[in-house]
């Protein structure tokens, strides 16, 4: 017995004789061109192909498109750069949701990180800690000759940033993580992990319960103290508001740029030549890799009406995927789109604003991270962005990294891939195993 | 051990970074042994909750019978607001709605027409019947009976083939005096197709396209993307039948036995002269009943056969019981399609507001009633996870033409009951049961052979039935 996906609703019936009255579907025929590779099937993208390598499905999505009705995934995909852009700064018409949403927890705790107090100690505590915590986890391989900078270093990276930042004691981190990952990996699709996802936030609410208290009594110089002593309308701050701040937030974006930026600069040994060389284009490589490989493939919005776009009529509550790996190598705006070139001309290299810069140069873009806005670059009383402060971290972590080796490469018969764990989830590099000799 | 090493290993474990996902697909749900229902959780009464994602998955399309069990236990009437429709799944509710046929309609969302054209599967009521009757009847009763031999002939005729070396049908060792084949190929897939179109009076180069007209009409009825092919393969029929008609409305065709006399008509012809409202049926019409029957003969009989031979080949001690009392068979063919058949439920439309157990269902609602779970209701059969034939509460005499109870026992549900009941139900019947009655007397020492058939994602166990028909059977076994 086969799953119903919803049929095309026929709002006017058509009656003899008047031909306007409207043909209106949901329905999109998808016609083979002649002379090209035949047309994606829906059940393709959720297949193991879509995960090891999507850039290949999403090629047929541009040629075929502006838009795929992908029918059996009930879901519309954009996949040309200016499309996506233009989806993801149209708040008007398209609304992202919670991942308290995909948990079906929608009015689990409340979402704190637009306060400016939370987001100065944010930046602040990154700043501090990010140095200090590079060097750390550089030093624990750097005398060893040999690392997997996939699980050493990028993985490691973000959390213990995360639990020097929010003020978690060293103690408690590996169980925080744990609870915290299986939090974070929950709220996709898979009904298994969304269970172990619930449970592991019921525990960090029992985590963060005395944690909490102890704070606001004792304030210190951390994330987790701002939120304590947080004042905003409602009711006071609890344990939930906080774990719901965490699960918003996201580590991923910068786990997976960490490993896909050293995947992208082993495989192409005379770019990192160039990078070891000229250290300010470390920041250009973190750039560029958002670009070539974004850890995020895509980004999901949700339609506030119907609306007809793309060629195509979406209907209320649709869900539109904006493909990021699709609109990033979109050959017409990208010159060699599925080539690496530190430094390429034609990427912008500052933080993305509004759907076109005032230059006329696209940006990259990463779901979660490097999405357009269409607020100003620099708000009144705010700091710098996360897409800025990310970027610098990750400058910083790869400094660290170059500073403590010479002669950095790939383990020799290592054959390194990026992939997906699941659908929706991190597209990076999960073993990087390189050799080197310590300084 | 350091700090940094410690987040190593939680993050390795959150992501299974050393797990193998090639084979497996991750993105997908996960498979589990069958027969345990996934766990979604309970709510504060201790009731489980449903996800309705879950019928989206790979794993309830391999086996929902777990999944149906939680609906009939906690959800008789569910509402799933994902996919916008109400499923019900006890088999009482099911039966009283089906047999409510204006109450709860067969015009739903989705419908045949467009590829089966006009047929009565849409229709309700006094309308239904009369439709349906114009060659529901030739399948029944008498009509039936009097093509029992041509049916056994057929049968034979198959089975003389797998002796034949020529054939390639079967595979012979000499040295130990074995034949191998793959039980769907040598018979199963052909018997079906063989009798409806001698039922229908198609010339034997139907035989080829038969296939192609049944895989696509039946995938294009889910629209979508198959339509259009549905549609071709439809007009092809439709350029198929169209000729014969024609020489059939001059000449009707007669089914001939040994000696060359008359049988019966066959169905072409019966439509050709029926006359309705005063008026002969058009070949459009004529088209589209042969449409549904080339839908109806195929596939659905060929599965039970195939799920009939493995469940007993699995069952031994019930293989013996069939092989020393011929009329089991019957009881054997019935107790498969409760136990695993092909078809899942039927979709309906409620013409009004209607409460069921408890539930508000508006009218004009998507309806699934699940015929896989109402087979598997315990309120009507008692451990209906087990395979028996000698089952005390499922009737399997001949199959009752109205009603689904007699002497205490229930109706299977896989042939549905009340108005909308399988028109082919008889046929159908007689194939299975006659078909590997004859099977069974020409063949000794029939065994599984387990080395050819297809293994399950441990690549160990035989793969499981689940969801419809068994693929490929292969067995091995000794002339008699």
């Amino acid at each position: 017995m086969s799953a119903d996906y919803g049929s095309p609703t026929v709002e006017h019936e058509a009656t003899a004789g008047d031909d306007e009255a409207g043909y209106r579907s949901y329905e999109v025929y998808q016609r083979e061109r002649v002379g090209s590779p035949p047309p994606v099937k829906p059940g393709q993208l959720r297949t193991q192909d879509y995960l090891d390598d999507p850039y290949t499905l999403l090629a047929n999505l541009r040629h075929y498109g502006p838009s795929f009705r992908d029918w059996q995934g009930n879901a519309f995909w954009i996949t040309h750069y200016n499309d996506v852009t233009s989806v993801l700064v149209d708040s008007a018409n398209f609304a992202t949701r919670s991942k308290r949403w995909f948990y079906g927890l929608a009015t689990f705790g409340r979402d704190l990180r637009n306060n400016v107090p939370f987001l100065t100690a944010q930046a602040a505590g990154i700043d501090k800690h990010a140095p200090v915590v590079a060097r750390e986890i550089v030093e624990a391989f750097a005398k060893r000759g040999t690392a997997d900078l996939a699980t050493e270093f990028a993985a490691v990276f973000p959390l213990q940033l995360l639990g020097r930042t929010w003020g978690i004691p060293d103690a408690d981190l590996p169980v925080f993580a744990e609870r915290y990952l299986r939090m974070q990996r929950g709220f996709r699709w898979n009904t298994a992990n969304q269970e172990a996802g619930k449970q592991a936030m019921l525990q960090l609410v029992s985590y963060f319960t005395p944690l909490l208290a102890a704070r606001r009594a004792d304030p210190q110089d951390d994330v987790l103290s701002a939120l304590a002593t947080l004042e905003i309308d409602g009711p006071a701050i609890d344990a939930h508001d906080v774990v719901a701040t965490l699960l918003e937030g996201d580590h991923e974006t910068l786990h997976g740029a960490l490993a896909n930026m050293w995947f992208l600069l082993l495989t192409h040994p005379e770019q990192l030549d160039m990078v070891n060389n000229t250290r300010r284009l470390v920041k250009y490589a973190y750039l560029e890799t958002l670009r070539h490989s974004t850890p995020v493939l895509s980004g999901e919005r949700f339609a506030k009406r119907e609306v007809e776009r793309f060629g195509l009529l979406i209907p209320e509550g649709a869900l539109v995927i904006c493909s990021a790996a699709g609109a990033n190598h979109d050959e017409t705006i990208f010159a060699d789109a599925d080539q690496f070139i530190v430094g390429r001309k034609d990427l912008v290299q500052r933080e993305p604003r509004g759907q076109y810069r005032a230059d006329g140069l696209p940006a990259g873009i990463t779901p979660a991270l490097g999405t357009p806005s269409k607020f100003p670059a620099l708000p009144v009383g705010r700091p710098r962005s996360l897409y800025a402060i990310t970027r610098d971290v990750a400058t910083i972590a790869s400094h660290a990294l170059l500073d403590a080796t010479n002669n950095l490469q790939l383990a020799k018969d290592a054959h390194p891939t990026l992939k997906s764990r699941g659908y929706g989830e991190l597209h990076t590099c999960w073993h990087l195993p390189v050799t080197f000799s310590a300084k | 051990m350091s700090l940094a090493e410690d987040l190593r290993k939680t993050v390795a474990a959150a992501y299974e970074v050393d797990a193998d996902t090639a084979s497996t697909q991750t993105f997908d749900f996960p498979l589990m042994p069958l027969g345990t229902a996934y766990d979604m959780g309970r709510d504060a009464n201790g009731v489980p909750l449903f996800d309705p994602r879950i019928f989206d998955s790979r794993e309830f399309q391999r086996n929902p019978y777990p999944y149906y069990r939680i609906l009939r236990d906690h959800y008789p009437v569910y509402h799933d607001k994902l996919h916008n429709c109400y499923f019900v799944t006890r088999y009482n509710d099911i039966a009283e709605c089906y047999f409510d046929g204006l109450g709860y309609n067969t015009i739903p969302k989705g419908s045949s027409n467009h590829v089966l054209g006009n047929t009565q599967l849409e229709l309700s009521g006094i309308e239904h019947s009369r439709r349906r009757n114009l060659y529901g009847r030739h399948l029944v009763g008498a009509a039936l009976t009097k093509r029992i031999g041509a049916i056994c002939k057929l049968a034979n005729e198959m089975i003389d083939e797998w002796f034949n070396p020529e054939s390639g049908m079967t595979e012979y060792d000499p040295a130990t005096g074995k034949y191998t084949m793959e039980l769907g190929k040598a018979f199963a897939n052909e018997f079906p197709i063989r009798v409806v179109c001698q039922v229908l009076g198609f010339p034997d180069e139907a035989r080829d396209k038969f296939y192609y007209w049944y895989k696509y009409m039946m995938g294009g009825i889910g629209g979508r993307d198959y339509e259009q092919k549905g549609l071709m393969a439809r007009q092809d029929l439709e350029d198929f039948v169209e000729s014969i008609v024609e020489e059939r409305r001059l000449k009707p065709n007669f089914l001939l036995d040994d000696e060359g006399n008359e049988v019966a008509p066959d169905i072409i012809s019966e439509l050709c002269k029926t006359i309705v409202d005063g008026d002969v049926l058009s070949t459009e019409e004529i088209t589209s009943n042969i449409a549904l029957i080339v839908g109806g003969g195929g596939e659905t009989t060929r599965g039970a056969i195939l799920n009939m031979w493995y469940l007993l080949l699995q069952h031994p001690d019930q293989m013996e019981a069939v092989l020393n009392n011929d009329p089991l068979w019957d009881a054997a063919f019935h107790e498969t399609l409760r136990h695993s058949s092909s078809i899942g439920g039927q979709p309906r439309q409620n013409t009004f507001d209607v409460e069921l157990q408890g539930v508000k269902v508006p009218a004009g609602s998507l309806m699934h009633m699940v015929d896989f779970s109402a087979n598997h209701d315990e309120r009507i059969f008692t451990d209906p996870e087990k395979f028996d034939i000698l089952r005390n509460d499922l009737y399997s005499e001949k199959i009752l033409r109205s009603g689904y109870k007699k002497d205490g026992r229930t109706n299977h549900m896989a042939f549905g009951v009340g108005p909308h009941l399988c028109p082919g139900a008889w046929i159908s019947h007689q194939e299975g049961s006659i078909g590997s009655s004859i099977m069974s007397k020409r063949i000794k020492n029939v065994r599984i052979a387990t080395e050819r058939m297809a293994k399950d994602i441990d690549g160990v166990s035989l793969a499981p039935i689940g969801l419809g028909a068994i693929n490929e059977l292969w067995l091995e076994f000794e002339a008699m």
